[in-house]
């Protein structure tokens, strides 16, 4: 193996003493891609399963792809419709790029409209890869610690909830804010309490708003404009809602969106895969499902003659904005959310209620999953202790040891 | 010394002592500056009135311009017409709103700026020869996204083309909906109407996305969906019979009395 | 605390022994004025001044405040003060006291002046406890005007009211951050700011409050 052996040939420099020392986590980050790492955690307090952080961390990765594939073409697609209908189309490298490989934007050719969705998807990857990696390898080699694989899942969940028509520095600040601010500030991969791919979107949001805010929708076509799925519900009510899309529209991810989230088809492929590999836990998913339904149902029932948003049934707020992408990819992240069986369902229901709450109630914000991951992410500890100390309790009656106050 | 310090005699005469130190401190200084306060008040409140005209420049001697240039009136709202009742000096619509012999409830429909109750004099400002003038300064208020917005809206002696807007008191959101005083945007009202047709007395002023064209339009705050339908939704209250219209319409060739008469009957039949 | 010198009570409390950075007091402010430095800077100045005359007024009749009634008597000192300020901002800076609307009087509740007035000023000399008024002032206001200078800078690309960084809405080309116009961002900024205190000074760093025993031999689980 050539591989084995240029690294196995080039690892004395990188050791204690070597030339290279500093340089060793970046050396075994790229080992590591290649081959099982060496060591893996075997004692008992770190063993959940058999299975390596490296194999989860890619297993979510390659879940993510049915609704990154999709949501390429759909972000083509939808600009392709634009500018097929009379708008122009941005002019620059992606076009270039575009004339070369597709020659032209043909809404009805999957290749022009995949091409169009990657000139514009893979350039954010890339970025929020290269930008991303930069400090996390800076921080790994300041500290002494090795580059954790979990920065392939944030690197591209991030990149799948950013619109795709938004300036590139603005990905490299948001996953830099995200990096550096959600995750390393408290010691880096399995310490962070905030979600960091959220934790940069929220950056973009609050810091960008007119970009990113999700008022407004993201064609990649000059002079388009339009509103989201959900703000149309929200301003002009279902009615209008419905005429526009229908809910199989919504559901199989023919709205535009930021680039990942559209599809709630494909992203339920990838969440098939992560119950099936129990990487994801199924209680928070089921949590947050049945918040969203509970809350949903009160609203129809309590009905508004202003708020129009309190009229939305909850087969639509599952299919609308990030809705299926936060709760199969972004609550289930095992490091911010509840570790306690108990604990997973109630972390899950507090998304559902509070993103159905902002949806709705909040004027100022139309999408709410972000926002309500990121709330429950600083509950989840709280909620864990609950029900740790619960069980330590009914243990100690169990067994018959004193309660803790005779101490 | 802790001893006599923690008597109860010690005790009342530091606090009495002190209260009276304290007090003579603060009221001198609220006394001896009061002047001076009310007098930066008042000029707040020319200065945006001037700046709303496109009198204002730095430098200038805000008193004197606004003495010479500006003549407050008060507007009775229910007719149009002007009214002697109260002191254009002295009389604040805004803090009249809540009080049940100089207001009205406002409810539904008729309410679209989100105010609940709304006075029935107000303070116009006219710029010129007030029988004759070249702009007139109205105050409007209304319901943004966090809050109540308050500023003034200069309209043309013709009763129809605006001049400038400008919000004194806002909420909106730094960067979104608090670029209602970014100068660029306020500049766009200069020169368009408020009514579509000349016989009307229902506003056409509103905010549009996606670039405004019409004589009527204005572009929306980008971003900040919720203001932009805040700023229209005051623009149709005030503008309407409800507020300012029937006293526009005095001002606007085209509008006869009568029409602006028989909506004030309307007007009183559905108030009843 | 070391032996008091008027240049050490004037000068610790800047980097060594911040009042925001290192005891985290009087937080509220800090976010909520500092989106521009002018206004940062009014700001500042009342805090000074408040915290050090009320340091010395309440130096100076420190013997004779009952201890059972002290931190009353200390509320009212430094409320008058407050109070004679916000009125003084109201007659002569009009527009800065609209800007800093309720947080001048909110200068009563910040702890910076409170902890100031009861941990020193009772135990010190009157020009010592002036001193370390101004000196805890100024430690406040370092910490306010940083804040404000990259609020305002990246918030609205101008320091100072002077335009740095051309915002596009007025035709230029740089994109002003909006986080940085909410109070939050202060937060990260602060944050910012005792890291880099901390990195500088490692004895500001709080022990452990447990240490994590070393991975013992490891054994094939179960």
């Amino acid at each position: 193996m050539g591989i084995r052996q240029t690294l196995d040939n080039l690892e004395p420099h990188f050791h204690k003493g070597g030339k290279y020392e500093k340089f060793y986590p970046l050396f075994e980050a790229v080992d590591t891609i290649f081959y099982a790492p060496p060591s893996v955690a075997k004692t008992t307090a770190h063993v959940r399963d058999g299975v390596d952080l490296k194999r989860i961390m890619i297993t979510v990765w390659m879940c993510t792809f049915p609704a990154m594939f999709f949501g390429m073409w759909n972000a083509g697609w939808q600009a392709n419709v634009a500018i097929a209908e009379g708008y122009g189309s941005m002019a620059g490298w992606r076009e270039a790029i575009m004339m070369v490989l597709a020659s032209g934007h043909n809404p009805d050719s999957l290749w022009a409209n995949f091409v169009l969705g990657a000139t514009y998807f893979l350039p954010i990857y890339l970025v929020t890869f290269v930008v991303g990696g930069f400090w996390e390898v800076l921080f790994a080699i300041k500290r002494g610690h090795e580059v954790n694989e979990g920065f392939f899942v944030t690197s591209v969940l991030y990149a799948l909830i950013l619109p795709a028509t938004i300036p590139l520095w603005q990905v490299a600040l948001g996953i830099t804010f995200g990096v550096v601010i959600g995750k390393e500030i408290f010691g880096g991969t399995g310490k962070n309490f905030l979600n960091p791919a959220l934790t940069g979107r929220a950056f973009l949001y609050f810091a960008y708003p007119a970009q990113i805010s999700g008022d407004a929708v993201w064609v990649a076509a000059d002079g388009y404009t339009g509103a989201t799925a959900l703000s149309i519900a929200f301003q002009d009510g279902m009615a209008a809602l419905t005429e526009q899309y229908s809910w199989w529209d919504a559901f199989l991810g023919f709205i535009p969106g930021s680039v990942g989230e559209t599809s709630t088809l494909a992203i339920l492929i990838g969440a098939a895969v992560l119950l099936w590999t129990k990487i994801a836990s199924w209680r928070i998913m089921l949590g947050v499902f049945l918040g969203m339904v509970a809350t949903s149902a009160l609203f129809n029932l309590v009905g508004s003659d202003s708020n129009p948003m309190f009229a939305m049934s909850w087969y639509w707020h599952l299919v609308l904005g990030g809705f299926a992408f936060g709760m199969v990819f972004m609550a289930t992240d095992p490091v911010s959310a509840s570790m306690t069986n108990q604990g997973r369902l109630i972390f899950g229901a507090l998304i559902g209620v509070m993103t159905v709450l902002i949806r709705v109630v909040n004027p100022a914000f139309p999408e709410g999953i972000m926002l309500a991951i990121l709330f429950a992410n600083l509950f989840a500890p709280l909620i864990d202790n609950f029900f740790v100390q619960a069980n330590i309790k009914r243990r100690k009656q169990r067994v018959g040891v004193p309660a803790e106050e005779t101490a | 010394m802790a001893q006599s310090n923690n008597s109860i005699k010690k005790i009342l005469t530091v606090a009495f002592a002190l209260c009276i130190v304290c007090s003579v401190i603060v009221s001198t200084a609220a006394v001896g500056l009061r002047s001076k306060q009310q007098f930066n008040q008042e000029l707040d409140r020319k200065t945006n009135i001037l700046n709303v005209a496109n009198l204002y420049e730095p430098g200038m001697d805000v008193n004197d311009t606004f003495a010479s240039a500006v003549t407050p009136r008060v507007v009775d709202m229910r007719t149009g017409e002007y009214s002697e009742e109260h002191d254009p000096a002295t009389w604040d619509g805004f803090e009249a709103r809540r009080d049940p012999a100089a207001s009205r409830t406002l409810s539904g429909e008729k309410d679209p700026a989100g105010l609940t109750r709304v006075e029935n004099f107000a303070t116009v400002y006219l710029v010129g020869d007030p029988e004759d003038p070249e702009q007139i300064i109205l105050p409007i208020r209304g319901q943004g996204l966090w809050g109540l917005m308050r500023g003034f809206l200069a309209v043309e002696g013709d009763g129809n083309t605006i001049v400038g807007i400008t919000y004194y008191e806002h909420a909106e959101t730094p960067g979104l909906g608090a670029e209602v005083n970014n100068p660029r945007w306020q500049a766009q009202w200069d020169g368009k109407e408020i009514y579509g047709e000349a016989e009307s007395l229902e506003p056409a002023i509103h905010l549009t996305k996606g670039g405004a064209s019409g004589e009527n339009e204005i572009d929306a705050l980008s971003g900040a969906t919720l203001t932009s339908n805040g700023v229209t939704n005051m623009l149709q209250f005030w503008l309407s019979p409800e507020g300012f219209g029937d006293y526009l319409a005095k001002f606007r060739a085209g509008v006869s009395q009568e029409a602006a008469q028989d909506a004030d009957v309307e007007l009183e039949a559905e108030g009843a | 605390m070391a032996e008091a010198t008027p240049k050490g009570v004037l000068t610790t409390p800047v980097f060594k022994n911040n009042p925001i950075a290192l005891q985290v007091l009087g937080i509220c402010s800090a976010l909520a004025v500092t989106t521009s430095m002018s206004v940062s800077l009014v700001m500042t100045i009342a805090v000074i001044f408040v915290t050090a005359f009320s340091n010395l007024f309440v130096s100076l009749i420190r013997h004779h405040i009952p201890s059972s009634i002290r931190i009353i008597v200390q509320m009212t000192i430094i409320a008058s003060l407050v109070i004679v300020v916000d009125q003084i901002l109201k007659a002569y800076a009009y527009e800065m006291s609209k800007q800093l609307s309720v947080f001048v009087g909110l200068i009563i509740t910040n702890c910076i002046v409170m902890g100031r007035a009861e941990g020193f000023a009772m135990q010190n000399g009157p020009k010592l406890s002036f001193l370390d008024g101004i000196g805890n002032g100024l430690g406040y206001g370092f910490i306010l005007m940083t804040v404000g200078f990259f609020r305002e800078l990246f918030g609205s690309g101008s320091v100072f009211g002077f335009t740095v960084l051309q915002p596009v809405q007025d035709g230029g080309w740089y994109v002003p951050n909006g986080l940085l116009l909410l109070p939050p961002s202060a937060f990260f900024i602060i944050g910012m700011i005792i890291w880099v205190l901390r990195s500088l000074n490692p004895e500001q760093v709080e022990e452990n409050e447990f240490r994590m025993k070393a991975n013992t031999e490891p054994k094939e689980a179960v």
